[in-house]
């Protein structure tokens, strides 16, 4: 069986911190301190997958008929033991989370009177796709659980439950009136996008099982930065992450988990494979074959996963990199706090919210305006003019800022960044004003990015992921 | 190149640095000569350009620079960078294509892709009918079986296509089919058509715009599944009257593999609620929603590497250097009903469209199989046919249509006429290789099938070795880089054209 060479390396790696931007391809004078939306591609993973595209050229038929078939199956196996599953054949490769989540959602065959429910902090992309689904015939309900920080994961949990109960007891009237029980599809963030938070999701997946409710984990940012990843045991109904965020693999490229026993649910991959089968003429699951050949892709991305693996185990393995992010996210985040003389949105002491992402408030007054011109505001100062850049949002009344700390962070610069924000500050709200001649406006109202063209063909607006 | 990182739009040629070969050299001619622009290995013999195209070498390294220019400062790139060049692609397809604006054309991965987010976004209800024929592609084929067996009432009305035959009586049997389903169909209901612009099994270029026509004079929906088409044929989809219409990028146009366009009229653009996965820009239909809301769903859905869009660029370019358009194309035609003769000879076999109605640059030849073995479907034939090709070192495509056995080869401008007498010298000591080993191999029942769609209902499931010297049913794990003899079969490789 063909399968993915291992990486050598015949030197040690740099250490953390500047020093180990040797290892990726970063403009020298940019500070990177937003890994977390698209990551970031290691220059020794951009080698090592080299040969991989040169097969594909030196004979496509072969490579993509038989090779990357192979190679891919294999890699599948690796990841399906990383992250825990029972069976390599409960893990397949998408080109990202948001596929992923696509291709479960929409699958579900809805009736009148289920409910999608999200969370007013799940990724825009996917509660749109709740919002879609409840768009068209038969028209499923579309409720929301609202999580506000500053708030602790017992918080969470306790209002999560009283939540899917609330849930339960419509659907019991419902069920009385139907003469059918409706389903609930829950969409649960592992860890938020924004604020970029660790949620106690795995006890957010067993309430749903005790409350009947199908789990659907959004674990986008999960893979590589939350560690040991047991799937079988947390079991979810569904769970998907993107291999190109913390766990470095080249762009597009994430994992979708179906349990064996839900793979019926997901009648055909999107595109639909010619391996699709009739689900009536079936005689057992016809996932993984679907998801193994359904239309020409760029497939070395999903072989990219396993060289990055190998890096990450020459840089110390997934304790060490993560031990050191988590440490400069909070040391960085706690010194930018500082410097801007407001909070991170963690206050727990423990800080149960942060693993390698830290959320610090923007110090604007109250009546700041929640428009996405300050988002774009910041983008031109930071981004282009000052070369530094974190993620920017509007959250429960504040502008918030959220960094990633990566193996090229240090402290030092989240120092940069406290300057550069507090001269941004004062230059916007010259531009802006304060907002003190304002309302207040809704959170959701204003995160309303709509990508549009400006007639001068100016900045486009893509939501922060 | 990291200079132009700036809020002004940037072309690619700005970021970029300029590609030297298209300033100086001249191009060599067409033929074995073009092999030094391509990556194929030494002496593999590439018959098969149709199925996942082939990047030249400028392309593979402009592409390269793009990945570095996506990696300087990814932030930059998702954000701003990848933008107005996406749109300049947009437009540079929009105008080769005959697109009356950049906003009728958006970009995504492949044909199935494209072709599946039209399909997924008509609103299906009981009574709608969808016309597919025996030929459409297998994903397309697929999805529309997907849709019938998830929306009750959705009805399937199959169009059976049969080579070989004449346009006229394709157009006839189209006319027919099409007002038949016209009359039989309920009130208030919906008919949407497939329609392959140049089907891949066999590779027949098909009177698309006269089928459309007959469609849309009776109101129903055409969507032209073209993956073929751009690079191969000249467009004009303005003027054509389809609906929709997909097409590769990456097959016949030389860009990076994951490309391809979606075309849609202003008309059928309100059909195009959501792209798949749906964007963070969606909106709701209702009074609320722009009418190009479609337009800025499709510019990010979803985390990609938008390298293989941006490919076109580059492709277009190179294109034009080699000589353009309209030499390309008539390269390949000439090259392909020569070289299908020739190959026909060498093999005492026919062409499928000796007349050349339906050829274009792929061309479909008889197998020298006797009719007895040929009268029903074995995928473990076609595993064999594969298989064998690629242990020579060359490559073209096989399928079974009409109870034979042919090849689909691609003329493409590094082929040469002699290039079809290898394939036909192959071929005979081939064929007559699975004849003799399939009489000793133990296959198993379900591998066997009266038609090649019967067998696509139920694809045999996972890899068993069927040699002689095991039992049937014996798992083993696929060996994709060793090519291993008759009857070891995957229904991947035998389903997939």
């Amino acid at each position: 069986m063909a399968e993915v060479k291992t990486l050598h390396f015949e030197s040690n790696p740099p250490p953390f911190g500047h020093e180990m931007r040797k290892c990726f391809s970063f403009d020298p004078e940019y500070i990177n301190m937003n890994h977390g939306s698209y990551g970031s591609l290691p220059s020794p993973v951009a080698e090592a997958i080299k040969p991989y595209y040169a097969m594909a050229e030196a004979n496509p038929d072969l490579f993509h008929r038989f090779t990357s078939i192979d190679l891919i199956r294999n890699v599948r196996e690796r990841m399906a033991k990383f992250i825990g599953a029972a069976h390599t054949d409960e893990v397949v490769f998408v080109p990202n989370a948001s596929h992923g989540l696509n291709a479960i959602l929409r699958d579900f065959i809805w009736e009148e009177e289920d409910i999608i429910c999200s969370c007013n902090t799940t990724y825009k992309s996917i509660s749109k796709t709740a919002q879609y689904i409840s768009d068209i015939p038969p028209h499923p309900e579309n409720s929301q659980f609202t999580i506000l920080f500053p708030t602790t994961h017992n918080e969470i949990i306790e209002n999560w439950r009283t939540y899917l109960q609330s849930l339960n007891e419509a659907r019991a009237r419902s069920a009385h009136r139907l003469g059918r029980r409706p389903k609930i599809v829950a969409v649960i963030d592992s860890i938020i996008s924004v604020p970029g938070a660790l949620l106690p999701w795995k006890e957010m997946v067993k309430t749903c099982k005790e409350e009947d409710v199908w789990s659907v984990v959004d674990a986008a940012h999960s893979i590589g930065q939350e560690l040991d990843l047991n799937l079988a045991e947390a079991d979810p109904d569904f769970w998907v992450t993107n291999c190109h965020k913390w766990l470095y693999a080249k762009r597009s490229c994430a994992l979708l988990y179906v349990p064996k026993r839900n793979q019926h649910i997901i009648k055909a991959s999107f595109p639909t494979s010619h391996a699709y089968i009739s689900p009536k003429k079936r005689n057992g699951p016809n996932f993984v074959e679907q998801y193994e050949w359904n239309g020409t892709l760029d497939f070395v991305p999903y072989i990219s996963a396993s060289c990055a693996l190998d890096f990450r185990a020459w840089l110390g393995g997934e304790h060490v990199i993560n031990a050191y992010c988590h440490r400069i996210a909070i040391e960085g985040g706690k010194r930018l706090a500082q410097i801007l003389g407001t909070e991170m949105i963690d206050q727990d002491k423990d800080f149960q919210f942060t693993l390698n992402m830290v959320n610090v408030a923007v110090p604007f007054p109250a009546t700041m305006s929640s428009d996405f011109e300050i988002d774009m505001a910041f983008r031109r100062k930071l981004l282009i003019k000052k070369k530094i850049y974190p993620a920017f949002f509007y959250h429960n009344g504040k502008w918030w800022t959220r960094c990633s700390a990566q193996v090229w962070s240090q402290v030092e610069d989240f120092e940069v960044l406290g300057e550069v924000i507090l001269e941004a500050c004062k230059e916007i709200i010259d531009e802006f004003g304060d907002g003190s001649e304002r309302t207040m406006t809704d959170v959701d109202d204003n995160m309303e990015n709509l990508a549009v063209r400006e007639p001068n063909q100016e900045v486009v607006c893509i939501y922060t992921r | 190149m990291s200079s132009s990182q700036s809020i002004e739009p940037v072309t690619l040629d700005d970021v970029l640095k300029p590609n030297q070969l298209f300033r100086h050299h001249r191009a060599l001619k067409f033929g074995h000569e073009f092999l030094q622009y391509y990556s194929f290995k030494k002496g593999f013999l590439n018959l098969n350009n149709g199925s996942f195209g082939a990047l030249p070498k400028v392309i593979t390294e402009a592409c390269n620079e793009l990945t570095a220019w996506q990696e300087e400062n990814t932030d930059y790139y998702y954000r701003i960078g990848f933008i107005p060049p996406l749109i300049g692609v947009r437009e540079q397809l929009a105008k080769l294509v005959g697109a009356s604006d950049v906003d009728e054309i958006v970009m995504v991965a492949n044909t199935s892709t494209g072709m599946g987010l039209v399909l997924r976004n008509f609103l299906w209800k009981s009574g709608d009918i969808i016309v597919r024929c025996n030929t459409t592609y297998g994903t397309v084929y697929k999805t529309i079986q997907y849709i019938h067996d998830t929306t009750p009432g959705v009805e399937i009305s199959q169009f059976e296509l049969l080579f070989p035959t004449t346009r006229q009586t394709v157009l006839e049997g189209w006319k027919r089919h099409i007002d038949k389903v016209k009359q039989s169909a309920p009130q208030g209901s919906k008919i949407v058509a497939v329609i392959d612009s140049i089907v891949a099994n066999p590779g027949a270029w098909m009177p698309w715009k006269e089928m459309v026509k007959i469609c849309k004079d009776v109101g129903v929906w055409a969507i032209v599944d073209g993956a073929h088409s751009v690079g191969q044929e000249p467009l004009n989809l303005s003027t054509s009257g389809a609906d929709f219409f997909v097409s590769s990028a990456h097959k016949w146009l030389n860009a990076k593999r994951g490309c391809a366009f979606l075309w849609f009229s202003k008309k059928s653009r309100d059909i195009m609620l959501t792209t798949i996965p749906t964007s963070a820009s969606y909106v709701s239909p209702g009074p609320e929603r722009p009418p190009t809301n479609i337009i800025s769903q499709f510019q990010y859905n979803g985390t990609i590497d938008y390298t293989p869009y941006l490919s076109v660029y580059f492709a277009l370019q190179w294109r034009e250097w080699i000589g353009g358009e309209a030499a390309i194309q008539e390269y390949c035609n000439k090259l392909a009903r020569e070289g299908g003769k020739r190959l026909a000879e060498t093999m005492s076999t026919q062409v499928m469209d000796p007349d050349g109605e339906f050829t274009l640059a792929m061309v479909n030849v008889v197998l020298p199989f006797s009719k007895e073995f040929s009268a029903t479907y074995d995928a473990s034939v076609s595993t064999a046919l594969r298989n064998k090709l690629l242990s020579q070192n060359m490559f073209a495509v096989t399928f079974y249509h009409q109870q034979l056995w042919w090849t689909r080869v691609s003329a493409q401008i590094w082929n040469e006429i002699s290039d079809f007498e290898v394939l036909g010298k192959a071929f005979v000591s081939i064929c007559s290789e699975i004849v003799a080993e399939h009489k000793n191999a133990r296959i198993p029942p379900e591998s066997k099938a009266e038609s090649f769609h019967s067998y696509l209902e139920h694809p045999f499931p996972g890899a068993v070795a069927c040699d002689p010297k095991d039992g049937v049913g014996a798992h083993r794990p696929v060996t994709a880089t060793t090519v291993v003899p008759v009857g070891y079969h995957t229904h991947l490789a035998s389903i997939r054209p």
